[in-house]
């Protein structure tokens, strides 16, 4: 509404102007007046800059993930028309007894969890290290944030090699400290861990930019009160500083598990295909799979509105935070 | 007058943005949310009114090497004999078809299907229903009938019609072999007739070379499917073979099959296997690192790409072990959906798929064969005039598992859950045999 003030001058502007035909149409329109009433002095006329957007967002975005929660409860395969007179629960319940589809949201559920918790600490010890005031403390953001400009389908490429069993760098060295080697990508075991640690080196730089925005914007009397008082490095870290990163925290984890959610371009690349080594599969790879190799729309539907529930399960308490503190 | 000629222009933009947005939202409307996520340019028939519009639009995922290749061959073949026809010709590549498979689904959904597109007849069309069409007609007057071979003829129907034409047929029960490490071995591979002969000829490579004894890509478990297939038909038997495919499975042979591919799989096959495609894995029979792999034959296609690498001085084919006699069949076929967007022309493909001309530029670059027994071989190498004799005097010709023929692609799907989930290593048995039961027993 605040952004509304500059519009509400110019259209004030435009009745003193010789808006003739308007002035009469306004007096004549008391909806008009009414909805100014209730939503804010130029909510009418401020319409035609917010309401194309609004609409636009509702019907792709909003209507969108409606239809789709509709196409969820019917029992829609193949080419046709879903059937929307018969809508149940049945696509979830089918989901409950689907061994693949429990293993795909458990191990969402691990890689959500495990990767943002792992990237958040590494960003924050990178973040700190850097902010040292360091030499080169640009060249080190630069080649931490670097992987993060890279696109899934080159780090998934990149880190297959490196996780090659025989010639993988990473066995390479595994095997030359006298260690035996590891099956990476074949081992269901150890797969999901893999894919993790690789996701984790893309995003830690991101973490690390969050995070270090948050300490420059702690004033240096901080450090040098806790210095004073005698606090060491870690304890002036532990009490003073890190507290006063909850927001770069908040807003760096909501985005990481949203990318977690995302991995399915990763171990798309990774394998070529929709189906992910044995271990890995989650959410989105298992939803492509049953939308397009099998053409169960409404199934494929239920396991989209799952993963809808979980991302809203993240962001929404993140808004409801953020409207609690005024920012929204 | 400066000041009222901008709000005025202001005002208009306002309102052009208005009305932009309303037939925005309207044209959204009237195409059904088809958000033409193709990227190709299904939308212009929109603009110009649908009958006039009969472009010729074909979609196949022949994007790299010698499908690249054969893909132009096929469409300079086109515009030789049709030079009248307007056409496009669309490859989506990426994840064998599945990127294909993506987009036509999208497409049929939405209603705006493509002229044509490649894929696999045989069960693999169930998953199409009703939004095939019909092309007897050009079965007919073509006579399509009395040049292909018989299975072709019934795999390319559905629900008592024709719904596409083939271009080309791939061989599945393929045994593959560098030379020189299968000589220093000293394993004959044309001695190779059962499952267990082959295990015995692994089982030396390995205690007589470095080399690998079987090379195996499984990144996808499309290959471990593909092998358990020609497995399961060189070690049981075509009639136990077919039984599977049919949905009344033994178990026995079932469990055998996967005894003999968990024997395979366990000792003889490359350690790198999960983390390696076939590309990768085919190197290894060309850099002399292995001596056997199982693939279908588009695997010959690197090896005649490949320098110095020449059929029957480098490389050698056998037969999968215990199918001799047989022909494990693929087809690579054009489907026609209904609703066409340019029925004549599409027509005129079909037949143009199924001629003499087609399958010869098309398949000896492919590395394929002609699916019509009346073809003159001369244009292809020596390997595939071997395979197209073959093929013309097989006994048998089984459809394949994995690619189309031999089961419903959710049949499939569920076959390689199985695979990814209790077959990709550790090698569990009993699970697999009885996953794969219950899958195609339904």
């Amino acid at each position: 509404m605040t952004r509304n003030t500059d519009t509400g001058d110019d259209s004030g502007d435009a009745v003193t102007d010789g808006g003739v035909a308007e002035d009469g149409q306004r007096s004549g329109f008391s909806p008009v007046a009414a909805l100014n009433e209730r939503f804010g002095s130029d909510f009418v006329e401020s319409s035609q800059f917010w309401l194309p957007p609004f609409l636009l967002v509702g019907l792709f975005v909003y209507g969108a993930i409606i239809w789709n929660l509709l196409i969820s409860l019917t029992d829609f395969t193949g080419f046709g028309t879903p059937d929307y007179s018969d809508l149940d629960l049945q696509m979830y319940s089918r989901a409950l007894a689907d061994s693949g589809f429990v293993d795909a949201a458990i191990n969402t559920f691990i890689l959500l969890v495990g990767f943002t918790l792992v990237t958040l600490a590494l960003g924050l010890g990178l973040a700190i290290l850097i902010d040292r005031n360091i030499r080169f403390e640009n060249t080190f953001r630069t080649i931490y944030l670097l992987p993060m400009s890279l696109s899934f389908v080159v780090t998934a490429q990149f880190w297959a090699w490196m996780f090659n069993f025989n010639n993988g760098v990473i066995n390479i060295v595994i095997t030359s400290l006298g260690l035996g080697r590891v099956d990476w990508i074949g081992n269901p075991d150890i797969v999901l861990w893999a894919v993790m640690f690789a996701l984790m080196w893309q995003f830690a730089g991101y973490a690390m930019v969050v995070f270090l925005a948050g300490l420059r914007a702690i004033p240096n009397e901080h450090y040098e009160a806790a210095k004073v008082d005698g606090a060491s490095t870690v304890r002036m870290y532990w009490r003073v500083i890190i507290p006063q990163l909850k927001g770069s925290t908040i807003s760096a984890s909501v985005v990481l598990m949203v990318f977690a959610l995302k991995a399915f371009d990763f171990l798309y690349s990774l394998v070529g295909g929709y189906r992910p080594p044995n271990g890995a599969d989650i959410l989105a790879t298992k939803m492509v799979r049953e939308a397009y190799a099998n053409l169960n729309w409404a199934y494929a539907s239920a396991v989209a509105i799952t993963l809808f529930v979980m991302t809203l399960g993240i962001v929404g308490p993140y808004l409801y935070y953020q409207y609690n503190r005024g920012n929204l | 007058m400066t000041n009222q000629d901008k709000r005025l222009s202001r005002r208009h933009f306002v309102g052009a943005t208005g009305a932009a947005t309303l037939a925005g939202l309207a044209g959204c409307s009237g195409g059904n949310g088809g958000d033409g996520s193709d990227g190709g340019d299904g939308d212009g028939s929109d603009g110009g009114d649908g009958g006039s519009d009969n472009t010729l639009e074909v979609l196949h995922a022949w994007t790299g090497g010698d499908g690249a290749r054969a893909a132009e061959a096929l469409v300079a073949a086109f515009e030789e004999e049709y030079p009248d026809v307007d056409h496009e010709f669309n490859p989506i590549g990426g994840g064998g078809n599945q990127n294909l498979d993506a987009v036509v689904a999208n497409r049929l959904q939405n209603g705006d299907p493509p002229s044509s597109f490649a894929n696999w007849p045989g069960p693999n069309l169930q998953r199409y229903e009703g939004v095939l069409g019909e092309v007897g007609g050009v079965w007919e007057s073509e006579g399509f009938e009395d040049v292909m071979v018989d299975e072709a003829v019934d795999l390319h129907q559905y629900n008592g019609a024709y719904r596409a034409v083939p271009l080309g047929s791939h061989r599945l029960n393929c045994l593959f072999y560098n030379t020189s490490v299968v000589e220093e071995a000293g394993v004959d591979p044309d001695s190779l007739t059962s499952v267990s002969a082959l295990i015995d000829a692994l089982e030396t490579v390995q205690s007589e070379t470095d080399a690998i004894p079987m090379t195996h890509g499984a990144s996808g478990t499309w290959t471990t499917t593909q092998l358990f297939a020609s497995t399961m038909l060189g070690q049981e038997g075509y009639d136990a073979y077919m039984s599977f495919l049919d949905g009344s499975p033994d178990e026995a042979a079932v469990r055998a099959t996967f005894e003999s591919l968990a024997e395979i799989l366990g000792n003889y096959i490359n350690e790198d296997a999960s983390s390696i495609g076939l590309t990768e894995s085919n190197q290894n029979i060309i850099e002399g690192n292995a001596a056997f792999i199982h693939q279908g034959n588009w695997a010959a296609g690197a090896y005649r790409n490949a320098e110095d690498f020449n059929y029957d001085e480098d490389w050698g084919f056998k037969t999968y072990p215990g199918s001799e006699g047989m022909y494990m069949l693929h087809f690579d076929s054009f489907l026609y959906p209904s609703d066409n967007p340019s029925p004549e022309a599409t027509e005129q493909f079909m037949a143009f798929a199924g001629s003499e001309a087609a399958q010869v530029a098309f398949n000896q670059y492919k590395g394929s064969i002609p699916t019509r027994t009346d073809v003159d071989m001369s244009q292809f190498g020596p390997y595939l005039q071997e395979t197209q004799e073959d093929f013309a005097s097989a006994d048998q010709r089984p459809p394949n598992l994995q690619h189309g023929l031999g089961v419903p692609s959710e049949t499939m799907t569920s076959l390689n859950d199985v695979i990814s989930s209790e077959f990709s290593g550790p090698y569990d048995v009993d699970a697999a045999t009885q996953g794969f039961v219950d899958a195609v027993s339904n």
